[in-house]
């Protein structure tokens, strides 16, 4: 692997808080989301379903399409008939679904059928007119309804609500559990919340007849897979469909699923001719645009009585809702976090995908591992109170240890590098638990419901995509990569290309950094071009914004691509000046001589040989200065059921909340928020720290405010932002951090994981720290979100939130 | 249809209009002024903040007839030919801003609040930022940001609080 020496030729961006320049569009309004871009086209509204769960009958749409300004209508009846079902990735059992409803539906919102109307208000007038024949079927609604024997089947051709049940065992389990001193067993159950981005869903999709292609904007978060997925089901030739994506707001995951509605707007731009759009509701995107499914957890440790802990068994079932191409893989990815920061030798895990009438699920920040974190770090301190050990000493007791790193994991999971004892005695500093602690019992005395909770939790990063076949045996995608193409203009100004889409981290002046200290020039030399357009941007199977990678994989090919062209113009250079090759160096946008200073030419000078001057070149050199690259993550291993890394990279952090709860009026005030992590080397720390609390902030949302509430019919009834609720700025804690730097030898630059670690490592810090304020009741923390009427009748009736 | 005259950043805009259209899509559609941007529909989010008069309201929650003759601020309406707005150029310096899909409401609702209180608690700040969500920064930043624009504000020596 390089080393950063070999890498940068200068050192004067990367690492630094650069404002992102790049980006000022989005300060003056003149950012492109896809809604904004400035194509005349006719509107498409959805009609969805308004039963949990029923057999379709007639969906009779000629009313509708005789309305004034109606100009096609499409039913679940013509997609099944021109498409091909949704695949699946992780589920075992035949599962078949189609984009628009075809024969049932099995979710409040599913999508019945879509029409085009000159506008969008026209075309939801003409939504009414549909007239839909539904015959009700009994709804499945939570995990325990749809385990039952008698349970009615979402998928009959699948034989049972289950759709994916593995047990993978690693370690000396038996053993482990025989030797133990103590058992401590808790079951846990964790609702369903989303990260919401503020941007809905957007698609443009217009049809070419004479080239019969299409051409689609949408804010697409994982445009490698998408387009594979659409095409295979189009049945069209990669060369026939194009797809844009501009600026987005937000994803956090979110809008890996909306590449189903591509579909359907594609068959719509093909009857109509001209542009359409699709601008998602909110309340489409809660009913319909994907949640983290909710799950049920049983955990057992088999603890020696010093409190070391020598097994985990752990059952997950997951609600996954009723999408079969998600289905199943919040549970395999917990792997990437089974054993969080702790040397536990061997494990058991049980996991099942179950599906139900509820909404989609799909990979929302940090995927299945904000609860596996939460339910072990309520764990360790219910083992820690049962064994009479504090609960700091418990996690000392148990961490993986720096002389360890690299440390593998029973399932094979490498944890890189670090120092996690040291992270939580720095953050237990910065909170002042000590002091604390030593005034808890004052404040109580007080009548002052105070308490502190700490989480040490893992941060993966980059995934390794075979993970979710282990199940099936079958990888359709392995490890992780990314492209990039790096190019120098005629003015000798480097422009960058990647095969990646940005949800809003500010990629390009992280890009422009590294570009610049490689090239020794200034980053706002550097144009980065952050809209991908498949056409022409260098994308994988892999490419998208999702599980951290960006630092790993997009980063790795850029280096690759601006070393590629760094090595071509130093050999230009060389041949030009009549230079040893050796002794080239270079500085502000020139290339010089060290042994002979007044040997030196500017890249523009260089980009005039390569692009005008191609006689001059040296012999054998190629014109013209683009160069593209692909990185590939160099340590995923084949996914086995004996030894595989759900992920590459992993940041660790520690989080300690102290709040005080109302126990009144069951609200939940911080008093104190401190976050310690450690992802590596940081390339822009304004940045990171952004990331680290606004993740954070999403944790916190999950804990305290945001769930996603179905009644027993199946019907959500939190769908609008009145009723589902989320984190403002009043009402936060004011985040104190700290970091540490432990650089993974893995990736080019160092880096770890940076996004997903707050919504990770918050729940169980601020779980745990109503726990402690609520002790005196003995009110223990079982389920999520610790909302105001859980915690007031915890406290008066059942002791358990 | 309905005719309206409005003032958008000192331009002024006519249009015959539909009764039901809303004031955020008429911003957008028709004077295709598209820095406003559509969240939440329901008035919770703020993304589609904009200066009525000078005050900040959630565009999608009025009817564009109903802002016949009124003078209107958008986001598009704050940087000048000689740069960017000191409130941009704060949220600029204290990253105040990741996906941008918030940021002209956030900044609009910054505006109008430092011109009430030019010196706000960073508990004021947060206050006045009720009616904005951020789905990306946890508002720390934001926050930063705007206290930085106050600072900037104030003559030299005033003390903030």
């Amino acid at each position: 692997m390089m080393k950063l020496d070999e890498i940068f030729a200068t050192r004067n961006w990367v690492g630094n808080p650069i404002r992102r320049d790049h980006d000022i569009r989005f300060l003056k309004g003149e950012a492109e989301y896809v809604d904004d871009l400035p194509i005349e086209c006719a509107h498409v509204a959805i009609l969805r379903s308004i039963h949990a769960h029923a057999r379709l009958g007639k969906v009779d749409t000629s009313k509708a399409e005789a309305m004034p300004g109606v100009l096609a209508v499409i039913t679940g009846e013509e997609v099944a008939r021109v498409t091909k079902p949704v695949p699946p990735r992780a589920i075992t059992k035949p599962a078949t679904q189609y984009v628009l409803a075809s024969g049932k539906v099995r979710y409040v919102g599913e999508p019945v059928a879509a029409i085009v109307a000159e506008n969008r208000y026209l075309a939801e007038d003409a939504l009414e007119q549909i007239e839909v024949e539904y015959e009700p079927l009994p709804p499945v609604v939570e995990i325990q309804d749809a385990l039952k024997k008698d349970s009615p089947l979402l998928f009959e051709e699948a034989g049972s609500n289950v759709l994916m049940q593995d047990t993978l065992r690693h370690g000396d389990i038996e053993k482990a559990f025989r030797e133990a001193d103590h058992v401590v067993r808790e079951s846990f159950k964790m609702h369903r919340y989303s990260s919401t981005p503020l941007e809905n869903w957007v698609i443009i999709a217009k049809y070419d007849r004479p080239s019969d292609s299409y051409t689609v904007w949408a804010n697409d978060q994982q445009h490698g897979r998408s387009i594979v997925n659409i095409c295979n089901m189009m049945g069209i030739p990669n060369s026939h469909f194009r797809l844009i994506v501009p600026d987005a707001g937000g994803g956090f995951g979110i809008k890996l699923a909306l590449w189903p509605y591509i579909v359907i707007l594609c068959l719509l731009a093909k009857k109509v001719d001209r542009p359409i759009k699709w601008v998602q509701t909110r309340r489409e995107h809660l009913l319909a645009g994907t949640h983290a499914p909710d799950c049920e957890v049983e955990i057992e440790f088999a603890l020696r009585k010093d409190g070391k802990i020598l097994g985990l068994r752990f059952q997950d079932i997951d609600n996954d809702g009723s999408f079969v191409h998600t289905a199943g893989i919040y549970g395999m990815i917990k792997f990437a976090t089974l054993v969080g920061a702790y040397a536990i030798p061997a494990t058991e895990a049980e996991m099942l995908s179950v599906v139900t009438n509820k909404g989609p699920t799909v990979q929302n920040r940090g995927v299945g591992k904000p609860t596996m974190i939460f339910v072990l770090e309520r764990m360790v301190d219910i083992a820690a109170k049962q064994l009479g050990i504090d609960p700091v000493e418990m996690r000392l007791r148990n961490f993986v240890q720096p002389q360890q790193m690299p440390y593998t994991t029973p399932s094979g999971e490498i944890y890189e590098s670090g120092d996690y004892p040291e992270c939580l005695r720095r953050a237990l500093r910065l909170a002042g638990y000590e002091d604390f602690k030593a005034k808890q019992g004052e404040w109580r005395k007080q009548g002052r419901h105070v308490g502190i909770g700490m989480s040490a939790s893992i941060e993966p990063g980059t995934s390794n995509l075979g993970y979710y076949y282990t199940a099936r045996g079958t990888p359709e995608y392995t490890g992780n990569a990314e492209g990039a193409i790096v190019g120098i203009d005629y003015d000798g100004n480097p422009n960058v290309m990647i095969g990646s889409v940005d949800e809003g981290q500010g990629h390009a002046t992280t890009i422009a950094q590294v570009v610049a200290d490689m090239l020794a020039i200034r980053p706002d030399l550097v144009t980065v071009h952050t809209h991908l357009d498949s056409l022409v941007s260098p994308f994988l199977g892999h490419s998208g914004c999702y599980s951290n990678r960006f630092n790993d994989v997009d980063l790795g090919a850029v280096i690759m691509a601006t070393k590629k062209i760094r090595d071509k113009m130093l050999r230009i250079a060389a041949h030009a000046l009549q230079a040893k090759l050796g002794d080239l160096k270079l500085k502000d946008g020139t290339i010089y001589s060290a042994a002979d200073a007044s040997k030196a030419i500017p890249f523009k000078e260089i980009a005039a040989l390569a692009y005008k001057r191609v006689l001059l070149l040296p012999e054998g050199e190629e014109p013209g200065l683009k160069e593209i690259a692909y990185y590939k993550s160099a340590m995923a291993k084949l996914p086995s059921k004996t030894d595989f890394n759900v992920q590459i990279t992993h940041s660790n952090s520690v989080h300690v909340a102290a709040v005080e709860v109302d126990v009144e009026t069951g609200l939940v005030k911080f008093l104190k928020y401190v976050i310690v992590h450690d992802c590596g080397n940081q390339l822009n720390p304004g940045i990171v720290e952004g990331m680290v609390i606004g993740s954070t902030v999403h944790g916190i949302g999950a804990v305290l405010l945001e769930e996603f509430v179905y009644n027993e019919d199946g019907q959500l009834v939190t769908t609008s932002f009145m009723d589902y609720m989320k984190p403002v700025a009043a009402g936060l804690p004011h985040f104190e951090s700290g970091h540490m730097v432990s650089p993974c030898p893995y990736t080019l630059l160092g880096t770890k994981s940076v996004g997903e670690g707050g919504a990770i490592g918050s729940l169980a810090a601020v779980a745990n720290a109503v726990e402690d304020a609520l002790a005196p009741f003995g009110v223990r923390v079982k389920s999520l979100p610790i909302t105001p009427e859980k915690v007031v009748r915890a406290i008066r009736e059942t002791k358990v939130i | 249809m309905y005719p309206i005259r409005v003032t958008i950043n000192g331009k002024e805009f006519t249009h015959e209009v539909e009764a039901r259209l809303l004031l955020v899509h008429y911003i957008r559609e028709k004077a295709r002024l598209t820095g406003t941007h559509v969240g939440c529909d329901t008035g919770n989010c703020g993304a589609c903040t904009i200066l009525y008069h000078g005050k900040p309201i959630k565009s999608c929650l009025m009817l564009a007839v109903q802002a016949n003759g009124a003078a209107l601020t958008t986001i598009e309406g704050l940087a000048t030919k000689d740069g960017l707005h000191p409130i941009q150029e704060s949220f600029l310096d204290k990253f105040g801003f990741q996906c941008g899909y918030c940021t002209p409401g956030m900044i609009l609702s910054a505006k109008a609040l430092l011109e009430k209180s030019p010196d706000p608690s960073e508990e004021e700040i947060r206050e006045a930022l009720e009616g904005n969500l951020c789905m990306c920064t946890g508002y720390q930043q934001i926050i930063d940001a705007i206290r930085d624009a106050a600072a900037k504000r104030q003559p030299a020596g005033a003390k903030s609080k």
